[in-house]
């Protein structure tokens, strides 16, 4: 069996789900095996659209969220023998997934950007070096793999809904949530976005993000922020793009006052396209620019959401 | 109490790295403490002076590792441990040769860097808390001791969230934690005589590293004057539209 781990916001499964359950099923084709689900609940869940893509789905429901649940929660529906477990990569799924693997002694394929089976191994690239090496890696079965975002199509749902099976969990030692800090979340996720746009030092301050949203929002993208804004408290750590913050590969990346720091680069440099707009040509960010606009961000902005609306027109 | 801080030595994030061979090379690089895993020894150190105690760093990694075991003692760790292997090793291998030695120290609790600055892996946490056998704490932005408990906030996927957890646990760092100091020179010179208890292991990796590369992609280097904003934007809303095509 492959098991995918299909992770959820409550009502619908994510767009990392749908490229776990890619990889999932092309290692299954490869490896002679039928897919199987993982549902891992809060509370509420999306079980109708999940069953739709796999022949057997797991649900636990586990109430909040904590790395020893999620990780009971894939052991339980691992526990007849796996030969590999797929997920897609987020911060959470790398910390669960490192007690699977380590209670499975399994090889750990960390926010894979492609994956392969061959020989009864399971191959696959990923970055290193702050994104800037690729390391090719290969595993023995069993193997934990997770998928980097926009990496891989998405699966389409099968022609018949599978069966569904409730995990009992026990309880297991754990940590106690005591209280959720919601941020406040406007549209798509940062690690998942297809377009994201940051804005830098070069903003001048928290008032001006109002028009970053903006922009995003009209590009169906999300809002990111460079450490110094972070450290200002302009924008919420959960923002942060970069060495010390997420790691984002999105179609487009618009960098907005960001200078470029080495720091910096390291959480965007694999964007497929990246547009800079700095009042300074001689900015570091612009050597790793397709396309920019040397010019005053504050007057380049408002135009820039102008000249997209129009398009939109 | 005694507080361990799980430390690697990395190439700087502004070194300039080589491939050599399939592998990179560092010869070249400026080798650091990871800046993640300096959040661990600050923490450890905070909690120390807060709290009394023992505060040790344990350090995996090849006979240059030490160097990084140094500047934590320099900061002001009590000791430090070294478990010395050459080599790439998957997070769940390194928790394998840790457990046996994090284990006999019987630590209040354990704290390590977030992510990797070499192998990029997130997972050393997670694999270390199921080798011992305690609750992990990811991406940890605040820490306070509650008797036999510790409160914690840490970040999720999306927000934030408080937890108490029964120690021993183990905790993940990250940047807003709290500021690193420098190590001071009274600090330099005491650090030369503290005790590095030095543990060979032989470890067979989960995960074989093949090779690795450099892949840097070209960019197009377009580069628009915006002494008139409009007709800039415009420009570079249309070229995104018909040229790069992802608007």
């Amino acid at each position: 069996m492959i098991l995918v781990v299909l992770d959820h916001d409550g009502n619908r499964l994510r767009k990392g789900s749908l490229e776990a359950l890619t990889r999932a099923r092309a290692l299954a084709e490869a490896l002679g095996t039928q897919v199987a689900g993982v549902l891992l609940s809060e509370g509420q869940a999306p079980v109708e659209e999940a069953r739709g893509h796999v022949a057997t789905l797991f649900v636990a429901e586990l109430g909040p969220y904590t790395p020893e649940k999620w990780a009971a929660g894939v052991l339980a529906a691992a526990k007849d023998g796996v030969k590999a477990i797929v997920a897609p990569s987020s911060r959470q799924s790398r910390t669960y997934l490192g007690r699977v693997a380590y209670a499975l002694k399994a090889g750990l394929l960390e926010d894979t950007l492609e994956s392969w089976a061959e020989g009864g191994m399971v191959y696959a690239t990923r970055y290193a070096y702050l994104n800037r090496v690729t390391q090719k890696v290969r595993a023995a079965l069993p193997v934990v793999l997770t998928v980097k975002p926009n990496t891989t199509p998405l699966a389409e749902p099968l022609e018949q809904a599978g069966q569904v099976v409730a995990l009992p969990i026990p309880p297991v030692p754990t940590v106690e949530v005591l209280e959720r800090v919601q941020e406040e979340k406007k549209g798509v996720s940062l690690t998942e976005a297809n377009v994201v746009v940051t804005g830098g030092r070069g903003m001048g301050g928290p008032e001006a993000f109002k028009q970053v949203e903006e922009l995003a929002a009209l590009l169906g993208g999300a809002v990111g922020a460079t450490r110094a804004v972070v450290d200002a408290g302009w924008r919420p750590y959960s923002e942060q793009v970069g060495q010390t913050g997420k790691t984002v590969q999105p179609s487009l990346y618009i960098a907005l006052g960001v200078s470029g720091a080495v720091q910096h680069l390291a959480g965007m440099n694999k964007s497929k396209y990246i547009v800079a707009v700095n009042k300074d040509p001689e900015a570091p960010i612009f050597k790793h620019a397709d396309y920019g606009i040397v010019g005053d961000v504050h007057q380049v902005l408002p135009a820039l959401i102008q000249a997209v609306k129009k398009l939109k027109d | 109490m005694k507080f361990v801080a799980v430390i690697r030595q990395v190439p700087d994030g502004e070194s300039r790295l080589r491939i050599q061979g399939d592998r990179v090379d560092l010869s070249g690089a400026t080798l650091i403490l990871d800046q993640m895993d300096e959040y661990g020894v600050e923490e450890a150190l905070r909690l120390k002076e807060k709290h009394g105690g023992e505060a040790i760093v344990v350090g995996f990694g090849p006979e240059r590792t030490e160097e990084a075991i140094r500047t934590a003692l320099a900061m002001g760790m009590d000791r430090g441990i070294h478990v010395v292997y050459e080599g790439y090793a998957d997070p769940v291998t390194v928790a394998e040769a840790l457990a046996p030695i994090l284990k006999e120290e019987s630590p209040t609790l354990i704290l390590t860097g977030g992510q990797q600055a070499d192998w990029d892996s997130q997972a050393l946490g997670g694999a270390l808390a199921e080798a011992l056998g305690v609750p992990v704490v990811a991406w940890t932005t605040a820490l306070e001791l509650e008797g036999e408990t510790a409160r914690a906030k840490h970040d999720l996927d999306e927000g934030a969230e408080w937890v108490r957890v029964r120690l021993p646990a183990v905790f993940t760092t990250q940047q807003g934690l709290n500021e690193p100091r420098y190590p001071t020179l009274p600090g330099i010179m005491k650090a030369k005589k503290k005790e590095i208890r030095k543990v060979q292991v032989s470890l067979s990796p989960k995960v074989e590293l093949l090779s690795e590369e450099i892949q840097e992609k070209a960019r197009l280097g377009k580069v628009l004057d915006g002494k008139d904003p409009a007709q800039a934007a415009e420009e570079l809303v249309r070229l995104l539209h018909e040229e790069a095509k992802v608007i």
